[in-house]
C-alpha cells in the first residue's frame, strides 16, 4: 500500500496511533495462566478503544507481552527435541511468506547469534489459524515462527540479554526492511501479537490456550491507529513497552540520539556501531522509545531510571518536589532532551512491571489490586469481573507518575518509593551545586542596545533584512510594549511565499505543525506549569558513566538572549577561550552553496578544535560580502555536525537581525540553535524609543523578550510540547515551497511536498534586498504582508475585490458579479490552484442540460463563526440565506438561541468546539449535522478567547456564562486527547442524537490524510478539510500566517489516502479556505471535495469589509460586533446578498461545468486528470512540483471518488443503551416517570445519552423535570457515563464509572457509590476518571470517592461533591458549583472566570496548589458568610443521603470543626457579595 | 493599540471651520481654518485602521494614510510630515484642493453616515504646521551624482519630478513661460481655494532642496528645446493640456463669452496685483453670469465670479447632480455662496450679438445607456427649450494637449488624441520616443487631477533615474 500510492502525498511516516493499554501482574512474580487468560479478555474488553478495518475483522493490532514463560516454552520445545540448556532465550519472528525468502532469514538469524556466541536450538513454527483474520490482515500475514537460543554454560543472565540485543540489532540491520521482524528476543520476555481484533486472539494463536502457558506478568495491547495500512510488525506491546498516546518530539529525539551515538557508550556494550542508529529513525514512535529504554537498560541504566529520565514529570514546576529529586531530574536534563506526548505507558523488563504516565496526564491509567495479590493497570477500570469485596485498593495514576512492581522483592513501589531510589543513586544535587552557573537576568536591562546604529545604519539593516515598517510596528514594537504577540482577525489571504512575486523572508516558507485528534495541543497560558524554557549551554558525555563533570553547565531561563546575558555567556570561564565567532557575511562572488560549504567548514573545524560555543552571527554587513540567512546557515551546520557526531560538542548561538517574531525563533531552535540574539530587533526598538514613539523605554527588550518566550511557548503548546529542550531540533515544520536541495542541505527530514525556490532563488533575494540595503535614498519598505499595501503583496480579498463582490451581491446583477469573478480568478498566482488548468472532460454540452443551481447550492456550507464573533443580525442573515438555498448554516462555537430551533433561522450544524459552549442535549437534538470542530485554519492548535467586553446579555445566557466576564476556549478538547477518544466523542454524539450527521472540521496539514482515515475509522459521517487561509475573529497575527498548510494539499492528500484505504465512500469530504468563485469550487471538487465551505465571501456579500478588527469589536460594518449602535445602525447587510452570492456561485460554476461537458459536479469530483499543471511566472514557482496533489497514481480507477453510504454507523451498537430505552421509552413518551435498574461493564459507553437524547427531542432540556426516571445501575461504567444528561433523569450508579463522567450534562443528576461491604477507604479511591462534567450546564453529581484530572473542567452550572480531585480542578470553569471533600492535585481553577468551590484543606497545603491568576480564595467564617455555610451543610447532607459517604457523615457530624478548613474559591472579578445570587439560583 | 476603538462613533467627523458664505464671498482668500493639535490628534484618531486601507487604494500617489494619521494621533509632526512626502512631494496643496470626497474619503469605510476620516484636512495640517516648526526635507544623505535633467514645466508635474530627483542626487533645472512656479496651482487654481504663498513655500523648499527654476522662459521660444536635450542628461516634459474644449455651438464667440482657463488666470493676475498682465483682467462685477460645465474649473468659476461681485451666477450642467464630475465638497461650497444649479442642461447656443452675450438656449437632458467611457450620456428631451439669460458666459468643458511643433524635430511621438505616447518600447516608464525625454501629467494621460500629475511626476523621475543608471 505505502508503495501503491507514493507518487502522492501520503507519507507512512504520518501514521497515528492510540490505543488502549494495560498489563496485570502477581506481585509476589508467581506465574498463573490466569495471569494471562485474564489478560486476553480484559484486552477484549477495551476492544472500543482499538478501531476496526473495512473487511470488518481486521483491527489494527492487538497483542501480548509475557514475562518468560519458562515451563511451557521448555515444554514445547522439548517436544520438538530443542536441546534446551539451562538458560535459554525464545525470539518471536514474523518471517516473509515466501518460503526461501523466509529460510534465507532464518539462515541469517542464526548466523548473527552464532557469531556472537549463542546457540540456536532450534526453530518452532508456532501455531496459528488464520481463518480468523480479516482479508486486509492476510495480505501481510507473516510466518510466524520462534527462535529458541541457548545460553553458554555460565553466562550470567544479563549478559546473555545484552548478547541477544546485540545479536538482534545485527541481524536487523543485514535484514533490512521486510524480510523479517523479530517482534521479542530474550530470555526474559515474549510477545504474542498481531493485525487481528482481541476477541479472536486465542483462536490465531492456540498457544495462548495452553494451560501450561504460566506468567506472572501480562503486557496487553489494542492498536487504534489513523489509518488502515497497518502491517503485523506495528503492533505492540514492543519488546518492553506498549505505549498509548503519541510523541510530540519524535522527530527531535531520533535526530538528538543520533547526535548522541557516542555517549551512549558503555563497557557493558561490546560495539556501539552495531547500535547505529541508536533508534528506529522510521516506523512508529513508540517502537523509538522502545528502542532507547533497551539501549540505557542495555548501557546498565535500570527500568526505572530509563523510563523516568526519558519522560520526567513537569519537575521544573512543581514548588514542593523534593531537593533531591528535583536534583537527580535537573542532572539527567542536561544530559538527554524528554521525550514528550501523551503518554502511558505498561512495561516489564522481568525484574520490574510498571507503568508511567507524561507529565500531562493525558492519557488515562487506573489500577485495583485484588487480595490475592494480583495488580490490574489499564486505561480503563473495570476490565474484568473481579468481586468488589476483593479489591483491596483501587487508584489512578496521575500526570507524571510512575507505579512499579518489584517482582524479586514482591513489592509495590510508588511515585514516591521510586523517587527514593533515583535520588539516592548520586550525590545529584552536590553535582549541581559546584557545576552549575545561572546567567542572572536583572530586573531591568536598561541596554536594550548598547551601542547604537546611527540612522543611516541601522535603515541599512532593516533594509538587508527585509524589516518593513509594517512590521516594526505592527510586529515588532507590539511584542516589545504589550509583551505578548499583536493580535489580528479575519485570515491570511497572502500568497505563500513560494508563489509570492516578492521578496519573502525564507521563515515564510515555514508552516508550524500543531495537534489534531491523535495527540492534544497545551494550554500554554493556563497549564503553565508543565512549561519550560529552561537551556542549558555545556558539554554532553556518556550517560552511563556519570560524574560530577556532566553538572558543569551554564542554565538559561530561556533561549531568547539580551545582550547583558550574551555578554555574560562569552565571558563566563567555561567558554571564555572556547567559543568561535563564524560571520555568516560571505564574499558576494560565492553561490550559496559554497556559502554554507565554507560556514560548515568553519563549524566543524570550531568543534575539532574544542570550542564551546558556535557564534554564527550577521551583525558586521560589509558591502562586498551578503549575509547568508541564518535559518539556512543554522540548519546546515546542525546537520553537518550530526552528520558527523560532532552535534553534541557545541552549542549553537545565532547572533542575527532575521528573528523578530516568535515563528523566527521557532525555526531557528527547531533546527538546532542553542540560543538566539536578536540584535536587530533592539537596535531597532532603541531608536523608535529615542524618538519617543514608546513609553516604558527602559523596560522594551525586556518586554519583548517576554513577548517571545510567550509566542515560544504558543508554537510548542501547539504541538503539545511543554518543554524547550524536546523542541530543539525537533523540526516540527511542514516546509512549502523549498528545493529539495535546501531541504537536503540545510532542513533533512522536514516534511516537503512540493519543491520549490532552490539555494539561487534565495541568493536572488538576499542580492535584491542588498541593492536596496546600499541604496540611502530608499527609505525601509512600507510592508503590506498584513495588510493591503498599493505594490505590495497580493492579497485575495484586496479592496477591488471587496468592492466589486459587493456590488455585484447589492445590485444582484450577474454581469457584475462575473466583473468579481474575473479579478479572482485572473487574479497573480497566490495559491496553488491558480497553477491549475482546467481541462475538458469533453465536448461542451448545452447550458440547459447542466444540473441547476438548486441541485448544486446543497454543496455549500457556511463555515462555523459564532455568535461572539458576529453579530447576531449577521448571525442570522447568514442562516436565513443557507436555509433558503437549501443548504446549511453553521452555529459555529457558543450556542444558538433556542428561539431559532424549528425557524428559518435555525443553523443546520451545530458545532461542538473546545469551549462546549451552550453544548447541551436540546442543542445537539436540533442538528442535522454535528460538527466537531478539531482546529481553525487561522489558529490551528490553539484555543480562542472570547473578551468580556464581547459577552453581552445575551451571549451570556446563550454560553451560560455571566455578561461581561470573559471565556476561555481551551486548545484541546480535553475530552479528546487521541483518536480512540475522538472515536467516543462521535459516540456520545450518536448516542444522543441518532439521526444527526457528525462531522469532523481539520486543517491541512501533513498527514491530514491519514488522521481523516482515523476520524472515519471512529465513525465520523463527514469530515471538512480546512486551508491554512480560513478566517478567525482573534488571533496572534503569528498564528494566522505561519501555521496550517493550503487545502490543495490537505484535501488530495486526504481523498488519495482515504481512497487507498477503501474509505473514500463511508464519509463526505468537504474543503473550505478562501472560495470565492464557481473556479474555486470546481477545482476543489476535482481535488476531491463534494461539498465546500465558505466564510469570509458571504460575509463580505453581507457587508463586511475585511477590515481585520473583528478582535475590536468597533466593526464599522455592523458584521462582528456586539456594539449596540454599529448592529441596529450600520448592518446592512439582507438574507438576499448572501443568497445571491451563492446563487452567482453556482451559476458560474454551471458554466464552466457545460464548457467542462460534464452535466453534474457529481462527475467532477477526484477528477485530477482535468487539472493542468501551469508553470507559473517566476523561477521558482516553475520548480513548483504539483503533480503530487493531482496524483491518482496506484489508486485503483474502481476506488469511489465520493461518498455512497448514508452514514458511517459504529461498530459498538450501543445494547444495553437501547435495551435501556426499550424499558424507559413508554415512561418518557408519557412523561410518567419510574424506577429501573440495569448491570453495566465498561464497554457500555455513553450510558444515559440515549436516554437523554430522546427526552430533549420531546420536552427540550429541562421539560422532563417534574416526572423524574430514577435509574439504579450496578457495576462499572465505560466512559461518558451520563453524558448530555437533562432533567428527569436521575441515575445512580453502584461502582465505579470512566472517564467523562456527566459530560455536558445539562441537568437531572447523577450518584456514584461504591457497593457496600467495599474494605477500600472510599474518599481516597478513584470512583470516576478524568475530565468530568466537561462543559456541563447544569444537574448534579454526587460521588463517593475521587476524581481524575481536570474535574469539572469548563463547568458552567453543574454542582458537585466529589471527595478528592486530580490535577487542574475547575478548569476554564464559568459557572456552577464544585465540593472537594479532600486534596486536590495541581493547577486548581486556572482560567476559572465563574462560579465558585469549597475546597477541604486538611493539610494546610491548598494555597500552593491552586492557580493564582484569576482567582481567590477565603475561610468561611460563620459570622459573614452564614449563606455560605449553609449552603455548603445542605450539599454535604444531601451528597451523604445519595452515596452514604461515611466521609461526608463525618464532616457533618464534626462541622463546626470542619468548616475553618474549607476554603471559599471564587473568581476574582466575583464580589463575595454576588456569590449568595448564585446560590438563591442554585438552591 | 492604544487607540480608543470607538473615538469613530464618539468624536463625529469635524472639519476645521469654515468662514460664513456672507464673509468669504468677499474676498479671495482660503476660506478653511486649521485644526489645533488637539483636534487634529481627534479625528485622525478616528480612522479604524482598516485591514484593507480603501484610502489608500484609491488614492492616486498611494499615500500612507492610516500610518500617518496615527503618527497625528501621537503628536509626531516630523514623522508625518516624513511619511507624507514619502509618496507626495506636494501634500499641503494635496490636501486643500483634492478631490477627497471622491479620492480617499470616499472610499474610507467610514463615509457615509459615520462621516469618513477628514484625511484631507489631516494632510495639509501636518505639512503646514511641520513647515511652520521647521521641518525640512532631510537632504543630507543625497550623493550627488552629477547627472541633470531639465524640466519643462513648473506645475505639478514637473515639481514632483524635481523633488524625486532632487533626492536622488540628480539636479533639476526647471522651465517655465510663467513668472511663478506652480502653473495651474497658481494661475489656474483660484486663490480661495489655494493660497499663492503654499506655493511660494513650496517654491522655497525645493530650491532648499537643490532645484533650480528658470521662469519666464517658454521652450521653444526663449530657449530652442534642442538645447536642453544637448545640455541634459535627460529631460522631463510637464506640460499640461491648454487647448480648451469647444462647445461647438453658435455663439461660442460673441462678446461676453469667456474661456474658463483665461478667465481664472487674468483674476489670478490681478488678485495678486500684477503690473502688466499678459492678459486683460476680465471682472463680472454686477454681470449676470452662466457657467457652462460641471467640473471642477465650472466651480472654480463660479465661485471666482460671485467674488467679483456678479449680480447672479448658474451653473449648467448636461447631466445630474450624481454625475457631475466636480467635487462634491466644492458644489456644496458653490451653493452656500449662492450659486445657482440647474442640472440636466444641455447649451444649445448663446443667443446675443455684437454688444455681448445675453443669454444661453438649453434643452433639458435625462441620462440614457452609459458610453465607452461608463458615464452615462445625457439625452435631449424634446420640447423641453429654454433661455437662460446671462450678461456673460463661461465655457469651462475642459481641457485637450496641446503639442508643441517642436515635437515633430525632437522625435516625441503623440497619440492620435494629441497625448504624448509614453512607455511605448517599455524601456522605462513614461520615457517618450526620444529616449533622452521623459514626460508625464495631463499631456500624458489628458486632462486629469492635481494629485494624478504629482504621481506621474514622481514616476517618470524614478524612470529618469534608472534611465541614467542611478
Amino acid at each position: 500500500m505505502t508503495e501503491r500510492i507514493a507518487q502522492g502525498l501520503y507519507d507512512p511516516a504520518f501514521e497515528r496511533d492510540s490505543c488502549g493499554f494495560g498489563l496485570i501482574a502477581n506481585l509476589d512474580d508467581i506465574p498463573s495462566h490466569w495471569v494471562v487468560s485474564t489478560a486476553i479478555s480484559a484486552l477484549a474488553r477495551l476492544t472500543h478503544r482499538g478501531a476496526v478495518a473495512a473487511d470488518g475483522k481486521t483491527g489494527d493490532g492487538c497483542g501480548l507481552l509475557l514475562k518468560f514463560p519458562f515451563a511451557f516454552l521448555r515444554a514445547v520445545g522439548e517436544d520438538l527435541g530443542f536441546s534446551l540448556g539451562e538458560r535459554f532465550a525464545v525470539g518471536m519472528v514474523f518471517l516473509h511468506q515466501d518460503k526461501e525468502r523466509a529460510a534465507a532469514a532464518r539462515v541469517l538469524i542464526d548466523a548473527a547469534l552464532r557469531e556472537i556466541g549463542l546457540d540456536v536450538a532450534g526453530w518452532r513454527e508456532v501455531p496459528t489459524d488464520p481463518s480468523v483474520c480479516g482479508e486486509q490482515a492476510l495480505q501481510t500475514l507473516p510466518r510466524i515462527e520462534q527462535v529458541f537460543v541457548n545460553a553458554p554454560a555460565g553466562m550470567q543472565r544479563g549478559r546473555f540479554n545484552r548478547r541477544l540485543f546485540l545479536a538482534r540489532r545485527r541481524a536487523e540491520k543485514r535484514l533490512g526492511d521486510g524480510d523479517a521482524y523479530i517482534a521479542s528476543l530474550s530470555s526474559v520476555t515474549l510477545s504474542y501479537k498481531g493485525m487481528i481484533m482481541p476477541g479472536v486472539l486465542t483462536d490465531f494463536y492456540p498457544d495462548l490456550l495452553d494451560e501450561r502457558l504460566e506468567s506472572s506478568v501480562c503486557l496487553f495491547h489494542q492498536r487504534f491507529s489513523t489509518n488502515t495500512m497497518p502491517q503485523w510488525r506495528l503492533a505492540q506491546p514492543f519488546r518492553f513497552l506498549a505505549h498509548n498516546g503519541e510523541i510530540n518530539t519524535i522527530q527531535g529525539n531520533r535526530n538528538w540520539a543520533v547526535a548522541r551515538t557516542k555517549n551512549f557508550v558503555s563497557d557493558k556494550l561490546d560495539d556501539i556501531s552495531d547500535l547505529d542508529p541508536i533508534v528506529s529513525l522510521v516506523g512508529s514512535d513508540s517502537s523509538s522509545l522502545d528502542n532507547m529504554l533497551e539501549v540505557l537498560r542495555a548501557g546498565g541504566m535500570d527500568v526505572l531510571q530509563g523510563m523516568r529520565i526519558l519522560m520526567p514529570p513537569a519537575w521544573q514546576a512543581i514548588d514542593d518536589l523534593d531537593p533531591d529529586v528535583r536534583a537527580f531530574y535537573e542532572f539527567f536534563d542536561y544530559q538527554l532532551e524528554p521525550w514528550d506526548g501523551p503518554a502511558g505507558i505498561v512495561l516489564t523488563d522481568g525484574r520490574y512491571a510498571a507503568c508511567c504516565l507524561d507529565r500531562n496526564g493525558l492519557r488515562p491509567a487506573r489500577y485495583v489490586i485484588t487480595e490475592d495479590r494480583h495488580i490490574t493497570i489499564a486505561s480503563e477500570i473495570g476490565v474484568y469481573d473481579y468481586d468488589e469485596k476483593d479489591v483491596v485498593s483501587k487508584g489512578r495514576l496521575g500526570p507524571g507518575e510512575m507505579i512499579a512492581v518489584d517482582l524479586v522483592n514482591g513489592t509495590l513501589l510508588e511515585n514516591d518509593d521510586i523517587h527514593e531510589i533515583l535520588k539516592m543513586r548520586a550525590p545529584y544535587k552536590k553535582w549541581l551545586k559546584q557545576g552549575v552557573r545561572y546567567l542572572e537576568s536583572e530586573l531591568v536591562d536598561t541596554h536594550t542596545a548598547a551601542e547604537p546604529m546611527d540612522a543611516e545604519t541601522l535603515a541599512c539593516y532593516q533594509k538587508m533584512f527585509n524589516l518593513s515598517r509594517e512590521e516594526l510596528h505592527d510586529v515588532v514594537a507590539v511584542l516589545a510594549q504589550a509583551e505578548q504577540e499583536a493580535v489580528g482577525s479575519m485570515g491570511d489571504d497572502t500568497p505563500m511565499a513560494v508563489l509570492s512575486s516578492q521578496v519573502r523572508s525564507p521563515f515564510d516558507y515555514f508552516r508550524q505543525q500543531f495537534a489534531q485528534v491523535t495527540n492534544p495541543p497545551i494550554d500554554s497560558l493556563r497549564e503553565r506549569i508543565v512549561m519550560s524554557l529552561q537551556t542549558n549551554i555545556g558539554r554532553e558525555s556518556s550517560l552511563f558513566d556519570v560524574g560530577p563533570e556532566h553538572a558543569q553547565q551554564v542554565v538559561m531561563n530561556s533561549p531568547v538572549l539580551s545582550q547583558k546575558k550574551l555578554r555574560q555567556l562569552l565571558s563566563n570561564e567555561m567558554f571564555g577561550d572556547s567559543n568561535a565567532f563564524i560571520d555568516l557575511n560571505v564574499d558576494t562572488g560565492l553561490s550559496l552553496g559554497e556559502a554554507l560549504d565554507q560556514i560548515c567548514a568553519q563549524a566543524e573545524a570550531a568543534v575539532r578544535d574544542g570550542k564551546l560555543i558556535l557564534m554564527l552571527s550577521d551583525r558586521y554587513l560589509k558591502r562586498d560580502k551578503l549575509p547568508v540567512h541564518a535559518l539556512l546557515a543554522t540548519g546546515a551546520v546542525h546537520h553537518h555536525l550530526v552528520s558527523i557526531g560532532l552535534r553534541c560538542d557545541a552549542n549553537i548561538l545565532v547572533e542575527t537581525g532575521v528573528a523578530r517574531d516568535p515563528h523566527h525563533f521557532a525555526c531557528l531552535i527547531g533546527y538546532g540553535a542553542t540560543a538566539v540574539y536578536p540584535y536587530l530587533v533592539y537596535q531597532s526598538l532603541h531608536s523608535i524609543a529615542q524618538r519617543g514613539n514608546l513609553d516604558k523605554q527602559q523596560q522594551l527588550g525586556r518586554g519583548y523578550r517576554r513577548g517571545i518566550r510567550k509566542g515560544l511557548f504558543k508554537i510548542m503548546s501547539k504541538m503539545g510540547i511543554s518543554s524547550i529542550s524536546s523542541y530543539r531540533g525537533a523540526q516540527l515544520f511542514e516546509i512549502v515551497g523549498l528545493h529539495s536541495e535546501v531541504v537536503e542541505r540545510c532542513f533533512r527530514g522536514t516534511v516537503s511536498r512540493i519543491q520549490g525556490a532552490n539555494l539561487a532563488d534565495l541568493l536572488a533575494d538576499q542580492k535584491a534586498l542588498a541593492v536596496s540595503a546600499w541604496e540611502p535614498r530608499e527609505p525601509i519598505k512600507q510592508g503590506g504582508l498584513l495588510k493591503y499595501v498599493h505594490g505590495g503583496e497580493y492579497h485575495c480579498f484586496n479592496p477591488d475585490v471587496v468592492t466589486t463582490l459587493q456590488a455585484a451581491v447589492r445590485s444582484g446583477d450577474y454581469d457584475r458579479y462575473k466583473e468579481y469573478a474575473r479579478l479572482v480568478n485572473d487574479r497573480p498566482i497566490a495559491t496553488l490552484r491558480d497553477l491549475m488548468r482546467l481541462r475538458a472532460a469533453g465536448p461542451a454540452v448545452p447550458l440547459t442540460e447542466v444540473e441547476s443551481v438548486e441541485a448544486i447550492m446543497p454543496r455549500f456550507d457556511s463555515a462555523g463563526m459564532s455568535l461572539g464573533a458576529l453579530s447576531p443580525e449577521a448571525h442570522e442573515a447568514l442562516a436565513i440565506a443557507m436555509n433558503r438555498i437549501g443548504a446549511r448554516s453553521n452555529s459555529g462555537e457558543g450556542g444558538e438561541d433556542p428561539a431559532r430551533y424549528r425557524t428559518e433561522r435555525v443553523s443546520k450544524i451545530k458545532q461542538v468546539a473546545s469551549g462546549r459552549f451552550g453544548v447541551t442535549a436540546e442543542y445537539l437534538v436540533n442538528a442535522e449535522v454535528i460538527q466537531i470542530k478539531m482546529a481553525q485554519g487561522a489558529k490551528p492548535g490553539e484555543g480562542g478567547q472570547l473578551p468580556g467586553h464581547k459577552v453581552n446579555e445575551m451571549i451570556a445566557r446563550l454560553r451560560f456564562a455571566k455578561p461581561g466576564v470573559g471565556l476561555i476556549s481551551p486548545p484541546p478538547h480535553h475530552d479528546i486527547y487521541s483518536i480512540e477518544d475522538l472515536a467516543q466523542l462521535i459516540f456520545d454524539l450518536k448516542q444522543v442524537n441518532p439521526q444527526a450527521l457528525v462531522s469532523v472540521k481539520l486543517v491541512a496539514e501533513p498527514g491530514v490524510g491519514t488522521i481523516a482515515a482515523g476520524v472515519v475509522k471512529a465513525y465520523a459521517d463527514l469530515i471538512t478539510i480546512s486551508g491554512y487561509d480560513g478566517g478567525t475573529g482573534a488571533s496572534p497575527l503569528t498564528s494566522v500566517k505561519y501555521a496550517g498548510s493550503p487545502w490543495e494539499l490537505g484535501l488530495s492528500e486526504t481523498h488519495q489516502v482515504l481512497r487507498g484505504n477503501g474509505l473514500r465512500h463511508k464519509v463526505r469530504l468537504q474543503t473550505d479556505g478562501g472560495l470565492k468563485t464557481g473556479v474555486d469550487v470546481i477545482k476543489a471538487a476535482m481535488l476531491g471535495a463534494e461539498s465546500f465551505g465558505f466564510g469570509t465571501a458571504p460575509l463580505i456579500a453581507l457587508g463586511c469589509k475585511y477590515l481585520r478588527i473583528c478582535h475590536l469589536n468597533n466593526c464599522a460594518t455592523g458584521v462582528a460586533t456586539q456594539n449596540k449602535v454599529l448592529r441596529s445602525e450600520y448592518f446592512i447587510g439582507l438574507p438576499e446578498m448572501a443568497i445571491n452570492f451563492f446563487r452567482f456561485v453556482a451559476e458560474e460554476a454551471r458554466q464552466i461545468m457545460a464548457e467542462l461537458g460534464v452535466r453534474t459536479l457529481e462527475e467532477l469530483i477526484g477528477r485530477v486528470d482535468l487539472l493542468d499543471l501551469q508553470p507559473g511566472v517566476t523561477d521558482r514557482q516553475a520548480r513548483l512540483d504539483l503533480s503530487p496533489i493531482v496524483s491518482a497514481d496506484g489508486l485503483a480507477k474502481t476506488a469511489p471518488q465520493f461518498c455512497t453510504e448514508s452514514r458511517n454507523n459504529p461498530f459498538d451498537k450501543g445494547e444495553l443503551a437501547e435495551e435501556m430505552l426499550r424499558a424507559v421509552l413508554p415512561a418518557i413518551e408519557s412523561k410518567a416517570g419510574g424506577k429501573f435498574g440495569f448491570e453495566v461493564r465498561n464497554f457500555n459507553r455513553s450510558i444515559g445519552a440515549r436516554l437523554s437524547g430522546e427526552i430533549a427531542r420531546r420536552y427540550g432540556n429541562h421539560g422532563m423535570k417534574d416526572a423524574p426516571l430514577e435509574i439504579s445501575l450496578r457495576g462499572t461504567a465505560g466512559q461518558s457515563f451520563g453524558a448530555w444528561n437533562v432533567s428527569g433523569l436521575n441515575m445512580t450508579l453502584v461502582g465505579d464509572a470512566n472517564d467523562y463522567v456527566g459530560k455536558g450534562m445539562a441537568g437531572g443528576r447523577i450518584v456514584i457509590r461504591p457497593p457496600d461491604g467495599a474494605c477500600y477507604e472510599a474518599r481516597e479511591t478513584a470512583i470516576v476518571g478524568n475530565t468530568c462534567l466537561y462543559g456541563a450546564t447544569g444537574g448534579t453529581l454526587f460521588a463517593a470517592g475521587t476524581a481524575g484530572e481536570r474535574f469539572a473542567v469548563r463547568n458552567s452550572g453543574a454542582s458537585v461533591v466529589i471527595e478528592g480531585t486530580g490535577d487542574h480542578c475547575c478548569e476554564y470553569m464559568t459557572d456552577g458549583v464544585v465540593v472537594v471533600l479532600g486534596r486536590t492535585g495541581v493547577n486548581f481553577g486556572a482560567g476559572m472566570t465563574g462560579g465558585f468551590a469549597y475546597v477541604l484543606d486538611l493539610e494546610r497545603d491548598f494555597v500552593d496548589r491552586y492557580n493564582h491568576e484569576l482567582i481567590d480564595i477565603h475561610r468561611i467564617s460563620p459570622e459573614s458568610m452564614e449563606a455560605h455555610a449553609h449552603h455548603l451543610r445542605a450539599l454535604l447532607t444531601q451528597h451523604v443521603a445519595l452515596t452514604g459517604s461515611e466521609w461526608g457523615e463525618n464532616i457533618l457530624e464534626e462541622y463546626r470543626t470542619f468548616l475553618p478548613k474549607f476554603w471559599l474559591v471564587k473568581p476574582k472579578a466575583a464580589e463575595l457579595g454576588t456569590l449568595i445570587e448564585t446560590l438563591r439560583r442554585a438552591a | 493599540m492604544s487607540r480608543h476603538p470607538l473615538q469613530f462613533l464618539e468624536v463625529p467627523r469635524r472639519d476645521p471651520d469654515k468662514q460664513t458664505p456672507e464673509e468669504r464671498v468677499r474676498h479671495f482668500d482660503e476660506i478653511y481654518g486649521q485644526y489645533d493639535g488637539a483636534s487634529a490628534a481627534a479625528q485622525a484618531g478616528r480612522c479604524l485602521d482598516c485591514g484593507n486601507p480603501y484610502c489608500e487604494w484609491q488614492c492616486p500617489v498611494h499615500n500612507f494614510i492610516p500610518n500617518w494619521l496615527k503618527l497625528i494621533e501621537d503628536g509626531k509632526m516630523f514623522e508625518a510630515a516624513e511619511l507624507s512626502h514619502q509618496t507626495n512631494s506636494l501634500p499641503e496643496i494635496c490636501g486643500r484642493i483634492c478631490p477627497q470626497d471622491r479620492l480617499c474619503e470616499g472610499a474610507c469605510t467610514l463615509n457615509g453616515e459615520l462621516g469618513a476620516v477628514s484625511i484631507g484636512n489631516v494632510e495639509k495640517y501636518i505639512t503646514d504646521e511641520a513647515i511652520k516648526l521647521g521641518w525640512r526635507p532631510d537632504m543630507s544623505r543625497v550623493v550627488d551624482t552629477g547627472k541633470r535633467v531639465g524640466i519643462v514645466g513648473a506645475g505639478p508635474a514637473g515639481l514632483a519630478a524635481a523633488d524625486v530627483l532632487a533626492r536622488s542626487g540628480i539636479r533639476p533645472v526647471v522651465y517655465d513661460s510663467y513668472p511663478q512656479i506652480g502653473g495651474l496651482l497658481t494661475y489656474g487654481i483660484p486663490p480661495f481655494k489655494l493660497e499663492k504663498q503654499v506655493v511660494e513655500q513650496r517654491r522655497k523648499i525645493l530650491e532648499g532642496m537643490g532645484v533650480k527654476f528658470v521662469l519666464n522662459t517658454t521652450i521653444g521660444r526663449d530657449k530652442p528645446f534642442a538645447e536642453l536635450t544637448a545640455e541634459f542628461d535627460a529631460v522631463f516634459l510637464g506640460m499640461g493640456t491648454y487647448t480648451y474644449v469647444r462647445g461647438e455651438f453658435a455663439g461660442e464667440d460673441l462678446p461676453g463669452v469667456h474661456d474658463a482657463l483665461p478667465y481664472l488666470v487674468s483674476n489670478v493676475y490681478h488678485t495678486l496685483r500684477y503690473k502688466n498682465p499678459p492678459l486683460p483682467w476680465v471682472n463680472l462685477s454686477g454681470k449676470n453670469v452662466v457657467v457652462l460645465g460641471g467640473g471642477d474649473t465650472g466651480m472654480d468659476c463660479v465661485r471666482t465670479a460671485i467674488r467679483q461681485g456678479a449680480t447672479s451666477v448658474t451653473c449648467a450642467y448636461r447631466r445630474d447632480e450624481e454625475n457631475m464630475p466636480g467635487s462634491r465638497r466644492e458644489v456644496q461650497n458653490s451653493k452656500e455662496e449662492g450659486i445657482r444649479f440647474l442640472f440636466n442642461r444641455q447649451p444649445l447656443e448663446i443667443i446675443g450679438d455684437s454688444n455681448g452675450a445675453t443669454g444661453v438656449r438649453v434643452i433639458e437632458t435625462r441620462l440614457g445607456s452609459a458610453g465607452t467611457d461608463g458615464r452615462r450620456r445625457p439625452e435631449p428631451v424634446l420640447g423641453t427649450e429654454s433661455v437662460l439669460p446671462a450678461d456673460a458666459v463661461i465655457i469651462a468643458f475642459g481641457f485637450r494637449p496641446s503639442p508643441p511643433a517642436w515635437f515633430g524635430d525632437s522625435a516625441i511621438e503623440t497619440l492620435p488624441s494629441g497625448k504624448v505616447r509614453v512607455a511605448s518600447h517599455g524601456a522605462h516608464p513614461f520615457q517618450t520616443t526620444n529616449p533622452k525625454v521623459f514626460a508625464g501629467g495631463d499631456m500624458v494621460r489628458g486632462s486629469d487631477l492635481v494629485v494624478t500629475a504629482v504621481f506621474e511626476g514622481r514616476e517618470a523621475a524614478k524612470g529618469i533615474a534608472s534611465y541614467l543608471g542611478v
